[in-house]
């Protein structure tokens, strides 16, 4: 007996809705993602705030300072004394006279006023507010000389 | 003369490297996503050992806002000018009262007034950014009313029991 052999017969699929689906996720991730570099620490739990507002013009020379606590899974700190996540090192406030030189430094090296730098300080909530002073105090001695502050806080939404 | 016509073939596109590509992309925003809020801060008037620019002006007395914590770093009592407002969320809008009172109408800042914050030094800095955001101003349908522009911190007074 002859067999007829038949081709098996494959359905298409309409992959129309789902190009389309797939262009829209795409697009939405493009669009909410952050691609600008910012120096935040996610160590740091800045405190929140209904009046912290980004600067209305854009800061041409900044330089951020990360003020944290390094904490374990639950949250709690591993350590009383803050330190100041900076470059990928963890500085005491007290040591960080050595580096706020060499960034004194890079700033008139690229001939920036030191006027024209601002110093923001992206601490922890639980950061006491005197070591947050001493360190533009420090920011502020004879040898470093910033002038400009900022004090980072999270935009509340009330 | 007869025209024989003909069906144009249709040209098959090759839909796999596209919907390949388009995946990958797709993987990699999604990996690469970082929720991050949104931040703002708040700028510091700290002009140490710079003379006033007008030196024939009798320089505004600043408003002082002080700050008492105890040992755990909360605000247990929060003073304008010497009188107390209490602690809490009410005081931060006790204080924002004041400043307005002290400055005159909203809306217009006044600029060359200047708000002095004293903290203890274990005040925690939470606490230290409800008042300046407190001294800053307030929001009205969603804009920023500015009473004071400058605000400064006193000397920190380190405590006798701190390292």
């Amino acid at each position: 007996m002859k067999i007829r052999t038949t081709k098996p017969n494959v359905p298409e699929v309409d992959m129309t809705p789902m190009i389309d689906i797939v262009f829209q996720l795409i697009a939405f991730f493009m669009v909410i993602t952050n691609f600008e570099q910012t120096q935040a620490d996610e160590r740091v739990k800045l405190p929140k705030n209904e009046l912290a507002k980004p600067p209305e013009v854009k800061r041409e020379h900044m330089l951020t300072l990360n003020v944290g606590f390094n904490r374990d899974d639950n949250g709690r700190k591993l350590h009383e004394e803050p330190r100041v996540l900076f470059n990928g090192n963890e500085i005491l406030i007290d040591d960080m006279r050595k580096s706020l030189l060499t960034e004194r430094r890079f700033f008139e090296a690229i001939e920036v006023p030191l006027d024209d730098v601002t110093v923001q300080i992206r601490a922890d909530a639980e950061v006491k507010m005197g070591q947050v002073q001493e360190l533009i105090q420090l920011c502020q001695d004879p040898e470093i000389q910033f002038v400009r502050f900022a004090l980072a806080a999270t935009q509340e939404v009330k | 003369m007869k025209i024989r016509s003909t069906k144009a073939s249709k040209i098959e596109t090759q839909m796999a490297p596209m919907i390949d590509v388009v995946f990958q992309l797709l993987i990699f925003f999604m990996l690469t996503l970082k929720i991050v809020e949104p931040e703002g801060d708040f700028s510091i008037n700290m002009p140490i050992g710079k003379p006033t620019e007008n030196t024939e002006d009798i320089p505004l007395q600043p408003l002082r806002v002080s700050m008492k914590s105890n040992a755990n770093g909360d605000m247990v009592d929060l003073l304008f000018g010497g009188t107390s407002l209490g602690t809490g969320a009410e005081a931060f809008a006790r204080l924002n009262n004041e400043i307005l009172k002290a400055t005159g109408s909203a809306g217009e800042a006044a600029k060359d007034q200047e708000v002095e914050i004293e903290a203890d030094y274990n005040l925690r800095y939470e606490y230290g950014i409800a008042s300046i955001g407190a001294c800053t101003g307030r929001m009205q349908d969603g804009k920023l009313v500015r009473y004071i522009e400058k605000i400064k911190f006193s000397k920190v007074k380190k405590p006798a029991d701190q390292p």
